[in-house]
């Protein structure tokens, strides 16, 4: 579905990727776990085209998007929730969700069936549909991130840190859903996060970025029980 | 005999105030739609379009001296060709100058639309010559509300206006467009990310905002003429109306252009005409000493 090969990513001079190579498959679940600045949200930015990899190429569905603008990366299908939400704090929750459909033409009637749609999974949402975005907690935020991600129907969702800053109890139901989201929509799914257990337990496979490099990867479950992963990400 | 003096007096009063009213709200309204013009850049970019006084200035040159005196249009498609031509002339300025400018450092920014209100300025004098414009018959004579009497300008000024403010209120809540303009001023990222063109977004507002220039150029015609010094005092007051609004906000930029130009035509009952133009800056400056936000403006947390 999607391939990375080899990029380098830099800032100004500062390379943050370092020949990363990654590649998720159909109706996956793939996790990438790594410290603060290990260039986890720069790989996303990369693929997204929100900076540009100066090596390497980036493959979604056997056509090169390496150097597109984000906007075409979009349209293609590839949605990306970004880490801190981003949702448009003057705009109601509605409009929010609108603004995820931007992409695609849809009528009046397609729109408001999905928007209803996203209402069925995070009913939350309806509730507020008419306040501001900026109103809301940072657990309806992210619900509304990941509901105006799913309005466009994508091919394939990359989520960043989706957990961040979340109560623990509703952590737990930010993951059910994302998992649901894959189970019952068939959408593969990559899922970048700091909450490595969580993100071992859910995924199929992962990879461990260190400074800019892919340290590891592989089934979930076998990193699970890596004495490495343990010491550095699991807290032994 | 006194009481009828007295009452004559009063409706005398009442009459003038009531025409300063008017006067007020049509200024307020001009310097409303200035604040609001470079709001939109704002917003948009974060560029401040120092340019826009020229920008005013050239939609009425090529209203008054292309297509009015050179080519003989009639009033209306004259508007409608000025118009066109200008949003021709914002496409070509968004992608080379305020488009590529907004990730430079802020002074760079500044001074190329400073720089570009010079090359406008120097243009027209080459092109039209340094002499002022009359355009017969544009707006000009009085119109009878009541016992009231008013310029017709001021009269189109409020009617043009109002709607423009609805034109553009119904295109930002109601069309995608519009919605997309609104999410760039917000967060660029997170709208690219919705498969927005940003830059596209940026060239839509861009040319929305010198349209909204050269209407505000027209409607000043019959106050000003045509002239290189035209929007001068309008440009300055409309930026003064949008900090004291509250910067930013396009409803702030209304309140406050509306608060200046009542203010300063109240004011010259009391004081001298020739103070009307410093009243509207002691306004500014008493803002900016004790409410920075503006009238509508947000507190900031620091």
């Amino acid at each position: 579905m999607l391939k990375v090969n080899n990029i380098s990513t830099y800032y100004g001079k500062v390379q943050a990727l370092h020949n990363v190579s990654f590649e998720i498959k159909d109706e996956e679940i793939v996790s990438i776990i790594g410290a603060n600045g290990a260039g986890k949200s720069t790989l996303m930015r990369s693929i997204m085209g929100l900076v540009q990899p100066k090596e390497g190429e980036i493959v979604f569905k056997d056509e090169e998007i390496t150097n597109l603008k984000t906007n075409k990366i979009v349209e293609r299908g590839i949605v990306y929730v970004p880490e801190g939400r981003e949702v448009f704090p003057a705009l109601s929750v509605e409009d929010n969700l609108e603004m995820g459909a931007f992409s695609k033409k849809y009528s009046q009637r397609i729109l408001s069936n999905k928007i209803e749609e996203m209402y069925d999974i995070f009913p939350r949402l309806k509730e507020r549909k008419k306040q501001l975005a900026g109103t809301l907690s940072g657990g309806e935020q992210q619900m509304l991130a990941i509901a105006r991600g799913l309005m466009s129907s994508p091919e394939l969702i990359m989520f960043d840190e989706p957990s961040l800053g979340l109560a623990p109890v509703i952590v737990d139901d930010m993951f059910e859903v994302i998992v649901s989201i894959n189970r019952q929509q068939h959408i593969p799914i990559v899922l970048v996060e700091q909450n490595a257990f969580e993100a071992l337990r859910i995924s199929s496979r992962c990879y461990v970025l260190e400074n800019g490099e892919v340290r590891m990867h592989g089934l979930s479950d076998e990193l699970m029980k890596s004495p490495e992963v343990k010491s550095a990400y699991l807290g032994g | 005999m006194s009481i009828v003096r007295v009452t004559k007096e009063v409706v005398f009063l009442y009459k003038i105030i009531l025409q300063l009213l008017v006067s007020g709200i049509a200024m307020g309204f001009v310097y409303g739609l200035v604040g609001i013009e470079y709001t939109l850049i704002w917003n948009s970019t974060g560029l401040l379009n120092f340019s826009h006084e020229r920008i005013i200035m050239l939609g009425a040159y090529i209203f008054a001296g292309s297509f009015v005196l050179q080519t003989g249009l009639s009033v209306l498609p004259a508007i409608v060709a000025t118009i066109i031509a200008i949003i021709f002339f914002a496409v070509f300025v968004a992608y080379t100058i305020f488009i590529p400018l907004r990730n430079m450092s802020a002074l760079c920014a500044i001074m190329s639309t400073v720089m570009l209100g010079n090359i406008i300025n120097e243009s027209v004098r080459l092109y039209y010559g340094p002499e002022a414009i009359t355009v017969k018959g544009f707006l000009t004579g009085m119109i009878r509300i009541g016992t009231l009497v008013v310029a017709r300008a001021y009269v189109v000024i409020i009617f043009v206006a109002l709607i423009i403010l609805a034109l553009l209120l119904l295109f930002m809540m109601k069309t995608k467009t519009g919605k997309a303009m609104r999410c760039v001023a917000q967060n660029k990222n997170a709208s690219s990310l919705m498969g927005i063109d940003v830059q596209k977004n940026m060239m839509i507002t861009i040319a929305i905002s010198f349209s909204i220039c050269s209407i505000i150029g027209l409607l000043v015609i019959p106050l000003y003429s045509v002239k290189q010094s035209m929007a001068s005092m309008i440009s300055l007051k409309g930026f003064a109306a949008g900090v004291i609004g509250g910067f930013g906000s396009l409803p702030g930029a209304i309140v406050g252009g509306l608060f200046i130009g009542i203010i300063e035509n109240i004011a010259g009952m009391i004081f001298p005409s020739t103070f009307k133009d410093v009243v509207a800056f002691v306004c500014l400056i008493l803002m900016l000493l004790l409410r920075p936000s503006g009238i509508l403006g947000k507190k900031r947390i620091s």
